[in-house]
């Protein structure tokens, strides 16, 4: 008895529950041969018939399924919208602080720069195992019979209807990353300058001097303006008292620049030493004047484009 | 033109409720499943044999149905019949069904073409 009929009752059979097997073989079999026998008395041979049947009746994993009354869904609707929440909420934080707790720790290690994708890999594993076991424990709730008492959705559910935002996202990144960088730089030219004395040191392109208050106090000027970026795109459009700070902000980084070069203190002196063109007091003044017109060129330009900008969001 | 796929999902959600609806009817005379089946098409109401015949142990299961083996035959068949507890199931749902009718027909009445 291994005829398509046996193979095809056991394979809906396998996965039936127990205690109703036999029963439902034998009535499935009795229709499976009474759906034939229709067949094979309108002039069709056995074997084809058997086919057609089986064919029609479709794949035995669904027919169990119904049999079972067994869901055909990994999360059904009931549980779909909660789990998309948890996960949302879940990987909107988790990995981040965990990816950035793990640099953290391997950089005091002193791991260096390698730091930053050991967080990201360890990031995406634990986005992942979030992933994983979230969908796992709802998939099995979705199979516990008594229905889980879901808080119900109420209206105080709502979000805040999204502010439009005049201030973009990609902007203040890039603002914030300029200025990161500049205060990067200040530190960075100090020991990495592409000037090299005779002996091979490292001549910096900023006088030394201006450590002892101006640099620190411009990479602070620098800091306070990243701040106000971020915190101008949280509030998300212009109003008068953001563009009053900026314009302080500006002013502050402007000013020290400014009179530094045109009483010839920002750069380096001893530059003088290897750029022959710089050892003339002349050049130095001419330089100094060059950057302090286009310091204040950007310092005008961006006063006016922010004062307009201003002007119109809050019309 | 509306698509033949969408025109089907739509009959097959309208049809759906409806084989309970016939086969606790039809089963007021007992029945096995496949004679069920061929009734049920001559009426109308075609429906997939993988979809009857699991149906039936459900309705079997919520006591619906009853059910009685008959040996005589050349084969064994389970035979259903419709409950009284089906029978006063079966009042209510072609209750609603006559009151999804009517308001169909008064909706239809009420809009004007």
């Amino acid at each position: 008895m291994n005829t398509l009929t046996d193979r095809y009752l056991a394979a809906t059979l396998r996965s039936v529950p127990t205690p109703r097997r036999d029963e439902i073989a034998d009535e499935l079999r009795a229709s499976i041969e009474d759906m034939i026998e229709d067949r094979t008395g309108a002039g069709q041979d056995t074997t084809t018939a058997e086919r057609e049947v089986l064919t029609e009746l479709g794949n035995p994993d669904l027919l169990a399924a119904r049999y079972a009354d067994r869901r055909l869904h990994l999360i059904g609707p009931t549980y779909y919208l909660v789990w998309l929440r948890l996960l949302k909420l879940l990987l909107s934080f988790i990995p981040a602080l965990v990816g950035t707790v793990v640099t953290v720790v391997q950089v005091a290690e002193g791991k260096g720069f390698g730091a930053i994708g050991t967080g990201v890999v360890t990031a995406m594993q634990v986005a992942v195992q979030i992933a994983f076991w979230l969908t796992l424990v709802f998939a099995l709730i979705e199979r516990s019979q008594p229905t889980m008492d879901l808080p119900g959705w109420t209206v105080d559910q709502l979000p805040d209807v999204p502010v439009h935002k005049d201030v973009s996202l990609a902007d203040t990144i890039a603002s914030v990353a300029m200025l990161v960088l500049t205060i990067g730089y200040l530190p960075f030219q100090h020991y990495q300058s592409w000037v090299h004395a005779t002996d091979g040191d490292n001549i910096p392109i900023l006088d030394p001097a201006l450590w002892s208050f101006w640099l620190p106090a411009l990479i602070g000027v620098l800091a306070a303006t990243a701040i106000f970026e971020i915190v101008k795109y949280r509030i998300g459009r212009w109003n008068w008292a953001l563009f009053g700070t900026k314009a302080l902000l500006n002013l502050a980084f402007t000013v020290p620049v400014l009179w530094l070069a045109l009483s010839d203190r920002l750069l380096n002196p001893s530059l003088g030493e290897r750029l022959s063109w710089l050892a003339e007091a002349d050049n130095r003044n001419t330089l100094g004047a060059f950057i302090a017109v286009g310091v204040a060129v950007v310092l005008i330009w961006d006063l006016i484009d922010t004062a307009l900008k201003t002007r119109r969001q809050t019309a | 033109m509306v698509s033949e796929d969408v025109l089907r999902t739509h009959l097959q959600e309208l049809r759906r409720g409806t084989v309970v609806v016939a086969s606790l009817v039809a089963l007021r005379r007992p029945d096995y499943g496949y004679a069920l089946l061929q009734r049920l098409t001559d009426h109308g109401f075609p429906v997939d044999a993988n979809t009857l015949y699991p149906l039936l142990r459900r309705l079997e299961d919520q006591g619906l149905l009853t059910s009685e083996w008959n040996t005589e035959e050349s084969r064994p068949r389970k035979f259903y019949r419709t409950s009284d507890e089906g029978e006063s199931m079966l009042g209510r749902l072609l209750d609603d069904l006559a009151a999804v009718q009517t308001s169909i027909t008064g909706l239809i009445q009420g809009v004007d073409r």
